[in-house]
């Protein structure tokens, strides 16, 4: 857990160095991903949905506010629609136009939450949207989400049916747009989903925000149930076929972000809680304090110790001898102590050293002369 | 917009205290500088009115966009068997719905714009302090200089 919590203090010294270039990346990649999702699912415009206008797109609104990406997205799918046939293009319009004016006109930096909710469908993990808006955000969340549900079944119902909504004469045209109206604003499968995202996050927002202990992983994984269970009986209730692997997977797949949000932007230690109370003039309080998790990462200084390389023949050696025979003395000039330890070892050296180089027998023998 | 000249760069280089306080007000420039400006130049209730009428217009138009799409969606029911009563009373309820979608919607918006008024003029208050402080720091360079 302790080298966990390194590695994310060190993310995040690494996110506050390049936040500019990372923070880009991640917009030019979601962009790739709207971009590309939107052309490959209904791509009826070749002009819009080449390789190259994806990639365009997406780099354009690298450089440019959320905001910019959606109507982007909105623009593109826009025109898709409106090649395959004028009155979808339309009444597409139309819902956008509501989905502004109701919500976007007051928060327009909230509409990164449309482009996640429709992406979150996208990859077949539903049930990760709420879970992330239940534990990031507030409740009023569900509204870009249900926009993005909402979206996501036009795109969807435009794709399986785009053969029976290609029409050419009047009469077909307002055909066309009475059955499409009719089936996106009817889709039982949108509305259950709209529900279950609505409660999703709701349960999840509502749990989190409880002071109980580990309230984020008990959030995310009612989140997850109440999910699982919604969509079963659903399923069971209104004849859907939401397939119950998707169901499962996104459930699971929304718990396990659920946890590591949680460790991203919630890490604390619930074994160190404080529960005080006190008291003034009016009110008894009941605190209970948790205390963050804070690890700082060790600061590791390689030092390079280059080791002095002896100069080859005796002579060298004699004086390595010499100097540590004289740092001896000096040592044992010195004070004792800490001191002490260091002279031993040098003494000790000096001495291994003239064994082997013979140099005591020599000193013995002119002793032994004098 | 702050512009520092080459030559001023060198010499705020040393001061900490005025660095600090260019970068805080760049930040605000550049985030809400211009918009904060703009909101502050009204009276709060001028705002907040103008901008709750906006709204409520913006929900007329919107909620006709419904209507339509309803409209379109369930005019086979809507028109089956359509009598003086059943118009009265499609046409009661779509008035009710739309009275109390103003009613929502006016007082959300008198809320939300009264809020976002008080946050820009606390902000701005904040960014012009700052900007005295920053000439202060002017002068009593001006006066060392001299």
């Amino acid at each position: 857990m302790s080298n966990l919590l390194v590695w994310k203090e060190k993310l995040q010294s690494f996110y506050a160095k390049h936040s500019t270039y990372i923070s880009k990346a991640v917009q030019f990649l979601t962009g790739l991903l709207l971009f590309g999702m939107i052309n490959y699912n209904i791509g009826f415009m070749k002009t819009a949905s080449s390789v190259f206008c994806t990639v365009g797109l997406a780099v354009i609104c690298t450089f440019l506010p959320a905001v910019i990406m959606t109507l982007a997205a909105a623009a593109l799918v826009l025109v898709h629609f409106y090649a395959l046939s004028m009155p979808i293009a339309m009444i597409s319009a139309l819902i956008f136009m509501i989905m502004y004016i109701f919500y976007f006109r007051f928060t327009p930096g909230k509409s990164w939450i449309l482009i996640v909710s429709v992406l979150s469908f996208g990859l077949n993990i539903p049930f990760v949207a709420p879970i992330v808006f239940g534990l990031l955000g507030a409740p009023v969340w569900i509204v870009p989400a249900g926009c993005g549900v909402i979206v996501y079944y036009m795109i969807r119902f435009v794709k399986l049916s785009a053969t029976a909504l290609k029409s050419s004469g009047a009469e077909a045209m307002t055909e066309g747009m009475l059955s499409f109206t009719k089936q996106v604003l009817t889709n039982r499968e949108m509305w259950l989903m709209l529900m279950i995202i609505v409660i999703g996050i709701l349960v999840v927002n509502a749990v989190k925000n409880r002071s109980v202990d580990h309230a984020w992983k008990i959030a995310s994984v009612s989140g997850a149930a109440v999910c699982v269970v919604a969509a079963a009986a659903g399923n069971l209730l209104l004849d859907e076929m939401i397939p119950y692997a998707i169901i499962i997977l996104s459930a699971v797949a929304g718990a396990a972000i659920g946890f590591v949000l949680e460790f991203v932007f919630f890490s604390v230690d619930y074994s160190r809680t404080e529960n005080v109370q006190f008291e003034d003039d009016e009110y008894y309080y009941y605190v209970k304090a948790v205390p963050k998790v804070g690890v700082t990462v060790p600061d590791k200084k390689v030092k390079h110790i280059t080791e002095r390389q002896p100069e080859s023949g005796e002579g060298s050696a004699e004086n390595a001898i010499a100097a540590a025979s004289e740092n001896a003395g000096q040592g044992a000039a010195g004070y004792p102590g800490a001191e002490s330890e260091r002279n031993t070892e040098e003494i000790l050296l000096t001495r291994s050293l003239s064994k082997e180089l013979g140099l005591d027998q020599e000193q013995q023998n002119e002793n032994n002369i004098q | 917009m702050i512009i520092l000249h080459r030559e001023d760069v060198w010499k705020v280089m040393l001061d900490q205290k005025k660095i600090r306080l260019m970068t805080k007000m760049a930040i605000y420039e550049k985030n809400y500088g211009k918009e904060d400006i703009k909101i502050s130049g009204y009276y709060k209730k001028d705002y907040t009115s103008l901008n709750t009428w906006a709204t409520l217009i913006w929900i007329t138009f919107g909620y006709l966009l419904v209507a339509a799409l309803v409209f379109l969606c369930g005019a086979d029911a809507l028109l089956e068997n359509l009598n003086f009563v059943k118009l009265l009373i499609i046409v009661a309820m779509a008035a009710g719905a739309y009275f109390a979608l103003l009613i929502a919607y006016g007082v959300g918006s008198g809320k939300f714009f009264r809020k976002k008024h008080a946050q820009a003029k606390q902000r701005v208050k904040k960014y012009y302090r700052d900007l005295s402080r920053l000439e202060k720091i002017y002068k009593k360079e001006y006066r060392n200089h001299e």
